[in-house]
């Protein structure tokens, strides 16, 4: 784990360090806690590192880089091996730190004096040590002020290369050689004398400590690649031929549509052979012009999405409705961020489930996909692209901020690029004089032509099989039933595959019922548990409409327990598989504080809730 | 302009606007641009958003093809339709309650981007299909039939807010100078940025104040040399234009402002995406054989560390 005050490159670092690990041939997982401020208060990325993919972290952290006081302050009871710090701090006291959350400095307070501590950083320090954590003290005033001399460069350039201190010094802990390290610092900053900074900055870290870990270098058979989760939608939607995103700046959404636009002009093997294609990236005034240009561009016949969280979802709502009412293929990406209101709008949450299932007045069907790791998000992204044309109608693809924002190391060859399939459904450019838009068939789905290619009304108002407004009983009881019972096709139609994942031995007398970004840690608890005697089988669900019933009740009905693991209040997971099973969640793990399930504690949670006999457990980051 | 000439539809929707309505005159001028400027589904749509106004695509007696979209929205769902298809003629139909009450925002930032495209504002002062409410275009202190007080808010003058906002072609007409309104939506269609047309309008069941004859005793046609041939010029062009807008003594109609010397959306974007005029969203190809047609490559090697 790194932390540090917001604004001096915590996350660069991370990234940093992550390639430079990812290198030798490891898997990260790398997650971003930060307030939403631009400057100024605790932000930190905890980095797991392991030779097979992972999707969760730990609450618990081997390493802990501090670049200010504050970090020691919030995090030093969760340290298992090395603090590495910066020496000047020592004596900052407790109480003297503003920016610091009254809560968290309490828990803080009550810790040290319980234990018979002072109040300084260097006494929090020494808790750590009581337990058997190695303190690394490094004069980083020290190494900076050489390195000023040494570059002959004016000191505020230097206060950005910190981290990289903290950095190299944990990259020798682990004991990889420092070549690593260097090469990823130049080739991330292209200014030869930043390069020269960083790199120094992190060498002397490096040569402040000695290996401990003793990580070999693994041999890496295909091409990978590091991303977040916001790229890896991006990249989903680009290779699923996305044209159009129109998308209003929104937490944690935004990272997604500038990098489509940083990226936009992309070289199309045509039949006419190799051509630029570019996507138009749509900057808009607020959220409902986002929506409704999405769908605009749609009614041309380019791929049209958007992408927000919470609040600016809501106001959507209408416009998703309208695409419901006149059949239309738009695909929303659904950040999930703390809520309700403003809520928490940097950290994650399960809570909008329900509002992504209902969004929207009126019966219509939609699509919800809810992706818990990165080679889901881009697959997920296609998929969410070719169900909105088949099935004309909108999608929602359900992204929590805990993975939009969380790195992973990913390997090429399974993300299947090169095969990526496009189904348009019944989209053509053809269209005869006696074109229908609407024309009522037996599965609901009618021709689709772009605008310009036949006369044709869209309306929002009940409409004929022309899309003029009809509000005869007649017509309302044949279009009506007709829109909507293309879910009912989609269910039929769409494999399993895209609706649920299942882990763990189909034998087990437990399961544990989740989604999203609780699957990676849940999967990993299911060997955990089996050391403890426990046998515990994961039941991913993957799409929430239209739900997987058929597949759920038979792989729960002979459960002892069903386990809801969440991160919201409700368990609306759990409730929607009531809705459409009958099954209840016999128990529930939850955790609302805005921050993801991490591996660690939802391992002792299962553990109390299967062999304490509890029933419900609330996850509360407890200091 | 013969409207017989035209080619009837027979899929076209009953009219059930009130007799007398302004909206019949504008209908009237719309159905002639488009047939003198032989407009129709191949190259135009027609983008509306709600309240009576809202209906005229469904009315209209050219093939055409007709977004009945949301109250306040149309110019939104344009503009997404002009970006991933700039071949087409977009003229937008919208009232004035939705385009200065719930769509405000998205009028003024349509002015900031200056695409291609006409918007037609039915300006009656009440919204007319909720029973003749205060629209923001009716003047403070007039109690129009249905109101159970007067009016307390001021109005939005669309005519100078369209020239702040940095509309490029903004005029004003009357409905039932049909003569009038079709030669300015001529001109606004083949104007090259975004066209106001601002069309006063009688609401014969709910206004009793802005009457046919109310108007016809004010209005007269604007002489102006309108037209911005160099930026040196450009507010002292768009001065006169306001200034010209809040007369209300006499209301003049004609056009009130050209400029074509600022870039239009889709030139802008031509900026970031050379071909994009020639190879638009719309026209991209995505596949072939149901394969995506995205050199995946280029994507990923950006990422890739080992």
């Amino acid at each position: 784990m790194i932390g540090g005050v917001q604004g001096i490159g915590i996350d660069t670092a991370a990234v940093i360090f992550g390639d430079s690990v990812a290198k030798a041939g490891y898997y990260l997982y790398g997650s971003r806690e930060y307030y939403s401020t631009i400057k100024g208060r605790h932000s930190y990325t905890t980095v797991k590192i392991s030779d097979a993919p992972s999707s969760s972290i730990n609450n618990n952290v081997e390493i802990l880089i501090a670049t200010d006081a504050e970090t020691i302050f919030q995090h030093f009871t969760k340290v298992k091996d090395f603090i590495v710090y910066d020496k000047n701090f020592e004596n900052v006291e407790l109480n003297g730190i503003r920016s610091m959350e009254n809560e968290i400095a309490l828990s803080a307070y009550n810790i040290l004096s319980k234990n018979n501590l002072g109040l300084t950083c260097r006494d929090a320090i020494e808790y750590a040590k009581k337990k058997g954590v190695k303190a690394i003290g490094i004069d980083y005033n020290n190494i900076l002020q050489s390195i000023i001399n040494k570059l002959n460069i004016p000191s505020p350039l230097t206060e950005r290369a910190k981290t990289m201190i903290g950095v190299g010094a944990s990259f020798k802990l682990l004991g990889l050689s420092f070549d690593l390290l260097s090469s990823t610092i130049s080739s991330r900053f292209k200014n030869d004398t930043i390069a020269k900074l960083n790199t120094l900055a992190a060498k002397s870290g490096y040569d402040s400590t000695d290996s401990f870990y003793n990580l070999k270098v693994l041999d890496v058979s295909s091409h990978r690649i590091e991303i977040d989760g916001n790229t890896a939608s991006a990249i989903g939607k680009m290779l699923g031929g996305l044209k159009f995103q129109s998308y209003y700046p929104i937490t944690p959404a935004s990272d997604e549509s500038t990098y489509i636009e940083a990226n936009q002009n992309l070289v199309l093997n045509t039949s006419s052979g190799s051509k630029t294609g570019g996507i138009v990236v749509y900057q808009t005034e607020d959220e409902l012009a986002a929506i409704n240009a999405a769908i605009g561009s749609a009614l041309t016949g380019a791929r049209s999405a958007t992408a927000t969280s919470g609040p600016g979802f809501s106001l959507m709502a209408e416009g998703i409705s309208w695409a419901g009412m006149n059949e239309v293929p738009v695909v929303i990406t659904y950040y999930l961020r703390g809520a309700p209101s403003t809520g928490l709008p940097t950290r994650s949450g399960q809570s909008d489930l329900m509002f992504a299932l209902n969004v929207g007045h009126g019966e219509f069907p939609r699509i919800v996909i809810a992706s818990s790791n990165h080679y889901e998000i881009i697959n997920d992204a296609i998929t969410a692209l070719n169900l909105a044309e088949k099935y004309q109608t909108p999608v929602i693809h359900l992204i929590e901020k805990s993975i939009a924002n969380a790195y992973a190391v990913l390997d090429e060859n399974k993300i299947n690029a090169n095969n990526i399939i496009i189904d348009r459904g019944l989209f053509t450019n053809n269209a005869d004089e006696s074109y229908r838009r609407f024309k009522i068939n037996e599965d609901g789905i009618s021709a689709r032509v772009p605008l310009g290619s036949a006369a044709m009304f869209y309306s929002g108002d009940e409409h004929n099989e022309y899309g003029h407004i009809d509000e005869t009983s007649s017509n309302r009881l044949k279009i009506y039933e007709k829109r909507n019972k293309k879910l009912e096709l989609a269910a039929k139609e769409i494999e399993k595959k895209y609706k649920i994942y299942v882990s763990g031995d189909k034998n087990a007398e437990y399961a544990i019922i989740t989604w999203g970004s609780v699957v990676g840690p849940s999967i990993e608890c299911i060997d955990m548990l089996k050391k403890e005697g426990i046998n515990i089988q994961v039941v991913q669900i993957k799409m929430f409409s239209p739900y997987p019933s058929k597949e759920v009740s038979e792989i729960l009905k002979n459960k002892k327990r069903i386990i809801a693991v969440e991160n919201n209040y409700n368990a609306q997971g759990a409730e929607v598989m009531q809705l459409n099973t009958g099954i209840k969640a016999t128990d529930f793990i939850l955790k609302w504080t805005g921050r993801a399930i991490a591996g660690d504690e939802l391992f002792d949670a299962l553990v109390d809730i299967l062999k304490n006999n509890k029933n419900k457990i609330v996850l509360d980051d407890e200091f | 302009m013969d409207y017989n000439k035209l080619n009837i539809d027979d899929t076209a929707e009953f009219n059930d606007w009130c007799i007398g309505c302004g909206n019949f005159g504008i209908l009237r001028a719309v159905e002639l641009t488009l047939h003198d400027l032989k407009l129709d589904y191949h190259n135009t749509v027609m983008v509306s958003g709600i309240g009576c106004s809202g209906k005229l695509p469904h009315f209209l007696n050219v093939k055409i093809d007709g977004v009945h979209t949301l109250h306040g929205r149309s110019l939104a769902f344009a503009s997404g339709i002009k970006l991933s298809n700039p071949n087409m003629n977009v003229i937008i139909d919208a009232g004035d309650g939705d385009t200065f009450g719930i769509g405000v925002g998205h009028f003024v930032s349509a002015g900031r981007r200056n695409m291609k495209m006409t918007l037609i504002t039915h300006n009656n002062g009440v919204y007319g299909l909720t029973k003749g409410q205060a629209s923001p275009t009716l003047n403070r202190g007039e109690k129009t039939k249905s109101l159970p007080k007067p009016n307390i808010n001021d109005p939005i003058n669309p005519v100078a807010l369209a020239l702040v906002s940095g509309y490029t072609f903004v005029a004003r007409s009357f409905a039932y100078d049909t003569q009038l309104t079709v030669s300015i939506l001529k001109e606004a269609i083949a104007h090259k940025g975004i066209a106001l047309v601002d069309i006063l309008q009688p609401c014969p069941t709910y206004n009793d104040i802005n009457t046919i004859d109310y108007y016809k005793n004010r209005i007269y046609k604007l002489d102006i040399d309108y037209k911005v041939k160099n930026n040196n010029e450009k507010v002292e062009k768009m001065m006169q234009a306001i200034t010209k807008a809040y007369e209300a003594e006499k209301i003049p109609i004609g056009i009130f402002y050209q400029n074509e010397l600022v870039p239009d959306y889709n030139n802008r974007i031509k900026e970031d995406i050379p071909n994009y005029l020639d190879y638009y969203p719309a026209i991209q190809e995505l596949s072939i054989n149901n394969k995506s047609t995205v050199d995946v490559i280029q994507i990923l090697q950006k990422h890739r560390i080992v």
